[in-house]
């Protein structure tokens, strides 16, 4: 009796095991499939380049963005992956490369050939990154090559609504009132969004601590105990909060108002003068890639991001749809490499 | 008291309320696609969870986009599915091979590894899945009646509050030690250093990165116990040469059944085990990897004969699992009830509702109520699904154990890099993994227990951040700590602990001199 129970159990175990290996083979073949097309195309010779000239792009192209899936930069590109890809008839392979100021992701983008099939996001965040870091591998103003603008968007200015602070006066008033100033939260050091508190301190010349938490989420938890007078950051990750009456906006940092909340003044309009930041997403490339492909990237990115569904997608998320012609992108990314030089050096973040 | 009553009797009052709610949840979960999506979901998550080294994140992050195409509550289903059935698969691994699916499950390695030398291997995945059931389904319930009150209650913890938890945690961390006190404290000591590794989160400055961009975001944790647990472990068994025969491929269904005494020791363990990881998991930043850590060293500092414990003592496997589970379903609580996500994970999961233009918040539960409910409706019936899943595969895991080494090795070794890899799609992190998979090797030869290390990494961060973000918050002032009633109550813990630790071992001493 108890024999013919252990040859079932046996059968029935050598059975889901063949299942399970299956599935786990299949698990690894996909895997495989999604992160070793790496530097497949590293291999591609330039002749071949050349043959594809008229026929651009006949395989997939990948574009790498140097954050973690879910945040800003991501889903951006995600959304407008999609009409890309409609357009351009090919698929569009978004692959994350997150952390250290986008050297990784930045170092991956260069390692692929010049062929116009390997793209990359930058942020604002790389204008920083390129002071904040000593030695990089590469000269971001010369190995890479602008394609287009994809997205723009502020900061936005919160305060607690219990905390009787409800207009950016009120906070003005209280930072030059109280002996040590305000606390301002932001993310990590180095972040757009904690120079732009340093910035914020030296243009309104009041005295504040800025506090770094990890996450947006933190940050807000920060202004739900109350335990910092002023958030600095944007506007996606806090909508909730924003809609849901957790946090109050007084003032946005762009040099326009944002068309989510008409009602809220600009940093510049509520008193403090020569105070703008601007975020932006922007898409480049291998210096080295031919100009068609980059004359052709930048049409196809200037008609999606005007279409009038993306414009209203990426108003959802709190930032506008905008492309821009090569050249203007990189008099943006110039300029903000010396304009956070200077905060950093001012803040004590970097040394001269 | 009174608030905390009033409270009660408010929910009390909507209990009829929460059922209608309930009822709408599970109209929302049971639909067919809506149990497919679940199905698939959390099959994914327990062949995650036992693949040495492919995390979750990972796959979330991979199933992300696969999802933009899906209604935002099937999506969410699956991807919340993936989540908390990688924690009922990451301890199959670690009991079996002494190789950890994930980081929360190193701990599990620590007694479920010897139960499986003891030939008990069935009876550890069978409690371990029954604890994971539990500790899971008593934080559904948590959400269900008291999301609210407890997301408030999560996120008045302030810095002070963490340091002190953190500081409670880093003292019971020297439990985890087995032999050398000394040995366990420096090893303690070494995880706090490992920690310091990148950006410091004040000044912005790089630590101890040695001019590799790739070390500015700190040591992956993934990396470090892939290293430390797995491919140490693969090393020491082809050293030592005499390979463990474990298993008598015959596994019937009455080897998996637990004695008299294990069952009186399975609910203790599972109760305090559950209502940690409850706590644990509802605050935000903190997550199943502490959880467990933590779930372990009460049940050392609890149990009766400490010693069994690092020998296959069944509480070692019972605590942590149900903490984990109960750690990552209640992560739930903050994120979507004040859109205050615990971890990395969460966060993720929320930019994929935000791709759909659901903003997760307060209001969230009023505006969406069918995802809301659905979403915890679908938690159970996920639940129920790993149940049913996980407890006749258990004869076919244990199979795994008569696989030859020499296959098996090769493809943990060829998984743990892909899943280390996949991680930040970075090759650095491959070979940190095998750089600390040799100094594991190093450790377990002379006695160095790596437990104590992954502990004082995990936690040594948050330890100096807090304390500091608490000291900037006071404007300097130490007595911030004292002057909180929840860092004070955590505090004075933590000074009984050392004080008991300390009395009890000079009495020791002093019996023995006598």
């Amino acid at each position: 009796m108890s024999t013919i129970k252990a040859k079932i159990t046996q059968m029935r175990t050598s059975y889901h095991f063949k299942f399970s290996k299956g599935f786990l083979i299949s698990m690894v073949l996909l895997l495989v499939a999604c992160n070793g097309d790496n530097n497949s195309s590293a291999t591609t010779s330039n002749e071949t380049v050349s043959t594809q000239t008229e026929f651009y792009p006949q395989r997939p192209v990948r574009v790498i963005v140097p954050f973690g899936p879910g945040g800003l930069a991501d889903v951006t590109m995600r959304v407008a992956g999609e009409e890309l890809s409609k357009t351009l008839g090919q698929a569009i392979v978004i692959e994350n490369h997150p952390g250290a100021g986008g050297v990784a992701a930045t170092s991956t983008m260069l390692n692929a050939a010049a062929d116009g099939y390997t793209l990359i996001v930058l942020t604002n965040g790389t204008t920083i990154a390129e002071s904040q870091f000593d030695d990089l591998p590469y000269k971001i103003t010369t190995d890479l090559r602008p394609i287009s603008a994809l997205a723009w968007f502020d900061l936005v200015l919160l305060t607690s609504p219990d905390s009787g602070l409800d207009t950016l006066q009120a906070v003005l008033d209280r930072a030059h009132s109280n002996p040590n100033g305000i606390r301002i939260a932001t993310i990590n050091p180095g972040s757009t969004q904690h120079l732009s508190a340093e910035l914020f301190k030296t243009r309104a010349g009041i005295q504040a601590t800025v506090i770094s938490y990890r996450s947006t989420p933190d940050v807000l938890g920060a202004l739900l105990r109350q335990e910092v007078d002023l958030v600095i950051d944007g506007y996606t990750g806090l909508k909730g909060a924003i809609d849901g009456g957790q946090a109050l906006p007084v003032a946005v940092t762009g040099a326009e108002r944002n068309p989510a909340m008409p009602n809220v003044p600009t940093v510049q309009e509520a008193g403090v003068a020569d105070y703008v930041v601007t975020g932006w997403n922007a898409v480049y490339t291998h210096s080295a890639t031919p100009d068609f492909i980059v004359a052709k990237l930048n049409e196809v990115f200037l008609a999606v991001t005007a279409l009038p569904a993306i414009k209203m997608q990426f108003s959802e998320l709190g930032v506008e749809a905008r492309g821009s012609t090569p050249d203007e992108i990189q008099q943006r990314l110039l300029a903000d490499i010396v304009k956070w030089r200077e905060v950093m050096v001012a803040s004590n973040l970097i040394e001269k | 008291m009174w608030f905390f009553s009033a409270c009660l009797f408010r929910h009390l009052v909507l209990d009829m309320d929460t059922l209608l709610n309930l009822s709408l949840g599970f109209q929302q979960a049971l639909t067919p696609e809506a149990l497919l999506y679940c199905l698939l979901g959390v099959t994914l998550g327990t062949v995650v969870g036992v693949l040495p080294g492919i995390g979750t994140l990972t796959t979330i992050s991979l199933c992300l986009p696969l999802t933009l195409n899906l209604d935002p509550l099937l999506g969410l289903i699956m991807l919340a599915g993936i989540f908390y059935g990688a924690q009922y698969g990451g301890s199959i691994t670690s009991i079996l091979l002494n190789v950890p699916g994930s980081a929360p499950s190193a701990v599990t390695c620590l007694d479920g590894y010897q139960m499986t030398k003891h030939g008990r291997a069935g009876v550890a995945l069978f409690v371990t899945t029954i604890a994971s059931f539990i500790g899971g389904s008593f934080a559904i319930v948590l959400m269900i009646l008291f999301a609210p009150v407890l997301a408030d209650f999560a996120v008045s913890f302030s810095a002070a509050d963490y340091f002190a938890i953190m500081l409670l945690a880093l003292t019971a961390a020297s439990t985890l030690a087995i032999g050398s006190p000394l040995k366990g404290l420096s090893m303690v000591m070494l995880g706090l250093v490992l920690g310091l590794v990148g950006t410091d989160i004040n000044s912005g400055q790089f630590r101890f990165t040695f001019g590799f961009p790739a070390l500015a975001d700190g040591i992956n944790l993934a990396a470090l116990a892939m290293g430390l647990f797995g491919v140490s472990e693969i090393l020491t068994n082809l050293v030592s040469g005499d390979l463990p025969q474990l298993v008598n491929a015959r596994i019937t269904f009455r080897s998996m059944i637990p004695t008299k005494l294990d069952i009186q020791q399975f609910w203790g363990a599972c109760t305090r085990g559950t209502l940690l990881g409850s706590f644990v998991g509802m605050l935000p930043g903190t997550g199943p990897t502490i959880a467990a850590f933590m779930a372990y060293a009460l049940e050392k500092k609890v149990a009766v004969e400490p010693a069994r414990f690092g020998r296959g003592a069944i509480e070692g496997v019972v605590a942590p699992e149900a903490a984990n589970n109960a750690s990552v379903q209640a992560a739930f609580i903050p994120t979507m009830t004040l859109g205050i996500p615990g971890d990395a994970i969460m966060a993720v999961m929320i930019g994929g509702l935000l791709i759909h233009g659901i903003t997760p918040g307060p209001q969230l539960i009023n505006e969406n109520p069918e995802l809301f409910w659905g979403v915890v409706a679908s938690f159970w019936v996920g639940n129920i699904l790993l149940l049913i899943l996980n407890l006749p595969l258990i004869g076919v895991w244990v199979k795994l154990l008569s696989i030859p080494y020499r296959v098996l090795f090769p493809a943990v070794l060829f998984l743990i890099c892909i899943g280390v890899y996949s991680i930040n799609n970075s090759s650095f992190d491959v070979l940190l993994t095998f750089i600390f998979g040799i100094v594991g090797f190093w450790f377990n030869r002379h006695g160095f227990p790596s437990a104590p290390l992954l502990l004082g990494f995990v936690l040594g961060p948050m330890l100096e951040e807090n304390f500091r973000r608490a000291l900037l918050l006071a404007n300097g002032d130490l007595l911030t700590f004292v002057q909180r009633p929840v860092s004070l109550l955590f505090l004075v813990i933590t000074l009984v602990l050392l004080v008991t630790a300390i009395v009890s071992s000079s009495l020791l001493a002093n019996r023995r001199s006598i």
